[in-house]
């Protein structure tokens, strides 16, 4: 379901990526998912408002004309992505992660973990 | 006719971004009549502007289109610079009360906001060349970032970024750009760098 009554959803591929988003997935409004090869989101997952998704850095400090490789970014089953979380490219959340609110993370993340903070820290471990 | 009709299909499907970029700059000599601009600039997507104080555009400074409206506000007294060539993505939110400069060709990602004064902490921000500020950071007031610095996704900048320095986290701290950047071309796909 995504609901942009309160502000915008952004879901943007470009030529030849994909956004794969599975069912009973949430995305809450100003959630904002860009992806330059490919963005998979796992049955059921939440994305809270105003989270970011993003495969592709789109610059490096050095030159502004070039593009990063991108990396794909996976989203587990049932997981959930705080407001204004940002996931970056690289991320590979497992089933069942909680992301806090405004945490940011380029990792793979294992199943069950709650992360907080920024830098993130994990809070918890929840036995499946 | 098959000339004229190969023109109307060019500028309907806008291959180069030509029409997009004749347009944002029509836009932006409407938006900005009277203040102090440069030529070349763009303003692509919705923009709020609440302009009491005096406002200073080099050329060539982009506002990129999205799903958010990019808001700039210069209070009365206040004072905001834009050096050339530099790049502003959606839904950025930069307030001046006494003075906020940002260098030329720095990139401002989406959602980031950049305000010298909130009430409680006030001074200028100056911000130089070369600065990459990704997604959704924030800047405090009375903040300086040197030239060729990165500000990482999400970050909240309470203290100066020196130059060529990556700053990340809440509050951010900063590391040299040397041992942050593992994003290179042609290099391993960034699994653990840390900007957006």
């Amino acid at each position: 379901m995504l609901d942009a009554s309160r502000a915008p959803i952004e879901l943007h591929a470009e030529a030849g990526a994909e956004i794969v988003i599975g069912d009973d997935v949430r995305i809450e409004g100003g959630a904002s998912l860009e992806a330059v090869k490919s963005i998979i989101v796992g049955r059921g997952a939440r994305l809270r408002a105003w989270c970011k998704v993003i495969d592709n850095h789109f610059h490096i400090p050095s030159d502004r004309t070039a593009r990063p490789p991108s990396a794909p970014v996976v989203i587990g089953e049932e997981a959930d992505v705080g407001e204004r979380a940002i996931v970056l490219p690289g991320a590979q959340l497992g089933p069942g992660v909680w992301l806090d609110a405004g945490v940011v993370i380029a990792r793979r993340v294992p199943a069950g973990m709650l992360l907080a903070g920024s830098p993130p820290r994990i809070v918890k471990r929840v036995l499946a | 006719m098959a000339r004229l009709r190969r023109l109307v299909h060019l500028l309907r499907t806008d291959p180069t971004g030509f029409r997009e970029g004749a347009i944002g700059r029509a836009r932006a000599r409407l938006l900005f009549r009277g203040h102090d601009v440069g030529p070349g600039i763009a303003v692509l997507g919705a923009m709020h502007l609440s302009i009491d104080g005096q406002l200073r555009l080099g050329a060539r400074v982009i506002f990129l289109r999205g799903v958010i409206p990019t808001d700039l506000v210069v209070h009365s007294g206040g004072k905001m610079e834009i050096g050339e060539n530099t790049l502003v993505n959606y839904g950025c939110s930069i307030e001046a009360t006494q003075e906020v400069r940002l260098g030329a060709r720095c990139m401002l990602a989406s959602l980031v906001r950049i305000a010298d004064s909130d009430g409680r902490r006030s001074g200028p921000v100056i911000i130089g060349d070369d600065v990459w500020i990704a997604h959704g950071a924030f800047i405090a007031p009375g903040v300086r970032i040197g030239n060729g610095a990165v500000v990482a996704a999400g970050s909240v900048v309470m203290d100066d970024v020196p130059a060529g320095t990556m700053a990340m986290g809440n509050p951010a701290r900063t590391m040299p750009l040397s041992m942050a950047a593992p994003t290179r071309v042609g290099g391993p796909a960034a699994a653990d760098s840390d900007t957006g």
